[in-house]
């Protein structure tokens, strides 16, 4: 975790100067009282030396050489790129391919690719769910979801 | 008696037809949750704020009380069965609950929890009934300053009680509160961190955020660990399943003391159903006269972290319901959900919406007993559900979450926040960062930010305001107390460090 917690200190210390840059461009109240950057400036000023703090902490630690990433190698990295990936394209192609094809292509991806399900389960499962998660959401909570260009 | 007239009429609330079908789903669905590992009460509420948004308040609230409870019983399944805890707050259970089924004794064990969850979560309606209004009346004299004190113990308690660092735990509160600053300021009307995207006025949305980070990174971090199970066969017989005198004997205190134990635990900000369990355990084990068994497969160490898990959640009611403070990761969702219904929980909720305070009490009575048919008769069955493989479920939690978000507000925009919160709730997970703390300065991020201004404006900027007045001068000082105690024992480390060197 050592050099893990280095790396996370240094972005997030990024990230709480921007905050505090942010609030500082926010105008001072009008009246009198705290105006709209008041407390993202202390947050992020809050921030800044906490994440000195894990900084200063993880580096006097002892560097061992089993300090290993707590990220994973290999397959599994792959399955998340892909989960991800499949997801993104999802929300993106929502609108256009409409709710069922959407749900249906994304359920059959994450079954066959990233789970390496056989092609049998996938497709009925992905066929089911879709089916399903219509009947919950269009047919009993009303709700009214995205429909494609044939209108399904 | 005024609060026997109010949970009659609760009784009303609760018994009609709708409220009742919709308790009943809300506990099977949370047995479900409780029962299938992987997926905690947290995500099973959070996937539910959504699906529940087209019913009227009292009875989504019902439902997902009904959910929270029923993973406090159905966690309990998994843990003695197959050694796998269904949620957190049933890790301890497998010590002696596997050991028991691999006696052959998985039927009782898996009775007794059930029975030690009915009393318990009994016991905890029944307290919450007649603790909550007179708490809710007292803070009813509380003014800016009060709530801002207690918001502020409550998201240090969590934060520093949260994961293993306590550094990790209070970042991960602040990166919450930063996160609750986006959208159009509500003093000012001054536009913060929205980057120009016009769905970002009303802020981040708690909904997106919750089910990012709670039920898409816990799928996403499941994607790397392989779910092997070791099933263990149960034959379950009437007969088979009543746990024996013995049993009953041993357990029979357990019981009683964890219940009341984990219920006050639970009245506190920062100890959920988790810690409650863990301490029932430990406690348990040291008033025992035969502590070496513990871990070998006795009653009382599966009754007593069972009591107490539900113990627990009943007690978080209590601040959320009186003072409109979440204890708890769970809780903070369900608060999240009553601020998405329009209800503000707190002492007001008490006198402006009375048929729903105590329609939802009445109706956690009744869901306690439709748990008990559920998880005693019908525990052969849920065991069997263990059977459906997780590789199955996944793509069913990523979509059913994904189309959730996108009802509540029916707006693409929301899935990309979900979908980015899922990335950073995966992030944080690895590098061990607690997630709960974020979604409870989330929910609580607009109160604190409010009650601190307007004290600070009342006071005209003297931070003093916070220790004049006796309340909140308490809680603020319980609250630096567990920001600086880590500290004084650092310094303290520290110092027998020198000692010993010189």
């Amino acid at each position: 975790m050592r050099r893990a917690d280095q790396i996370t200190g240094v972005i997030v210390l990024i990230f709480s100067l921007a905050v505090i840059e942010g609030a500082r461009r926010m105008p001072p109240s009008g009246t009198f009282g705290p105006g709209a950057g008041f407390l993202p400036f202390w947050l992020g000023a809050a921030l800044a030396i906490l994440s000195i703090v894990l900084l200063v902490n993880a580096s006097r630690e002892p560097a061992q050489a089993s300090d290993r990433s707590p990220f994973p190698r290999g397959g599994p990295v792959l399955a998340i790129l892909e989960a991800v990936g499949g997801l993104a394209a999802f929300i993106l192609l929502l609108e256009t391919l409409g709710f069922l094809l959407s749900i249906a292509l994304l359920t059959a991806f994450l079954l066959r690719v990233v789970e390496r399900e056989p092609w049998l389960t996938s497709v009925i499962v992905a066929v089911a769910n879709a089916a399903g998660l219509y009947v919950i959401f269009q047919m009993l909570l009303g709700v009214s979801l995205p429909k494609n260009f044939f209108g399904f | 008696m005024e609060i026997f007239h109010n949970i009659l009429m609760g009784f009303g609330v609760a018994l009609s037809w709708q409220n009742l079908l919709f308790c009943l789903i809300g506990t099977i669905y949370g047995t479900l949750i409780g029962v299938l590992p992987g997926i905690g009460p947290v995500v099973g509420v959070s996937i539910l704020i959504p699906v529940t948004f087209g019913l009227n308040a009292t009875t989504a609230i019902i439902t997902m009380a009904g959910v929270y409870y029923g993973a406090m019983y159905g966690g309990s399944t998994t843990s003695i069965l197959i050694n796998v805890p269904g949620e957190s707050a049933s890790v301890v259970t497998c010590l002696d609950g596997y050991a028991l089924a691999k006696k052959g004794r998985a039927a009782p064990a898996l009775a007794m929890a059930a029975l030690a969850s009915f009393f318990a979560a009994t016991l905890a309606v029944v307290l919450l009934t007649f603790i909550a209004p007179p708490l809710a009346n007292l803070a009813l004299s509380f003014g800016p300053p009060e709530y801002f004190a207690l918001a502020f113990m409550g998201l240090t308690l969590v934060t520093s009680l949260a994961g293993e660092s306590m550094v990790k735990g209070l970042m991960s509160g602040i990166f919450g509160l930063i996160v609750s600053c986006v959208g159009v300021d509500a003093v000012s009307g001054e536009e913060r961190f929205t980057f120009g995207f016009l769905s970002l006025l009303d802020g981040a949305g708690f909904v997106s955020v919750a089910v990012g980070l709670f039920a898409v990174s816990e799928v996403l971090c499941n994607l790397e660990e392989s779910m092997e199970q070791v099933f263990i066969k149960v034959k379950f017989s009437l007969r088979s399943l009543f746990p024996n005198l013995q049993d009953w004997k041993d357990s029979f205190w357990p019981i009683i003391r964890s219940s009341f134990m984990a219920f006050f635990l639970g009245n506190l900000p920062g100890a959920g159903a988790t810690i409650a369990s863990f301490l029932a355990y430990g406690m348990e084990k040291k008033l025992s006269k035969h502590p070496e068994k513990f871990g070998t497969g006795v009653m009382e160490g599966v009754a007593a972290p069972e009591a107490a898990n539900n113990a627990a959640a009943g007690g978080s009611m209590v601040p959320l319901l009186a003072l409109g403070i979440p204890s708890s990761g769970t809780s903070a969702v369900l608060l999240g959900a009553l601020l998405v219904h329009g209800l503000r929980p707190g002492p007001l909720l008490f006198q402006s919406s009375p048929e729903f305070v105590w329609g939802l009490i009445a109706s956690m009575y009744i869901a306690n007993i439709m748990l008990l048919i559920l998880n005693l008769p019908l525990v052969g069955l849920w065991a069997s559900l263990l059977r459906v493989p997780y590789k199955i479920l996944m793509p069913l939690i990523v979509t059913i979450s994904a189309v959730g978000v996108f009802t509540t507000d029916n707006n693409i925009f929301d899935m990309w926040v979900m979908f980015v919160f899922g990335i950073i709730g995966y992030l944080m997970r690895k590098l061990k960062f607690p997630a709960a703390p974020v979604v409870l300065a989330l929910v609580l991020g607009p109160m604190v930010e409010r009650t601190l201004r307007q004290s600070l404006t009342i006071s005209h900027g003297s931070v003093f305001i916070f220790f004049t007045r006796p309340i909140s001068a308490v809680l603020v000082v319980i609250a630096l107390a567990s920001l600086f105690a880590p500290l004084l024992r650092g310094v303290m480390d520290w110092r027998k460090k020198v000692v010993e060197i010189s």
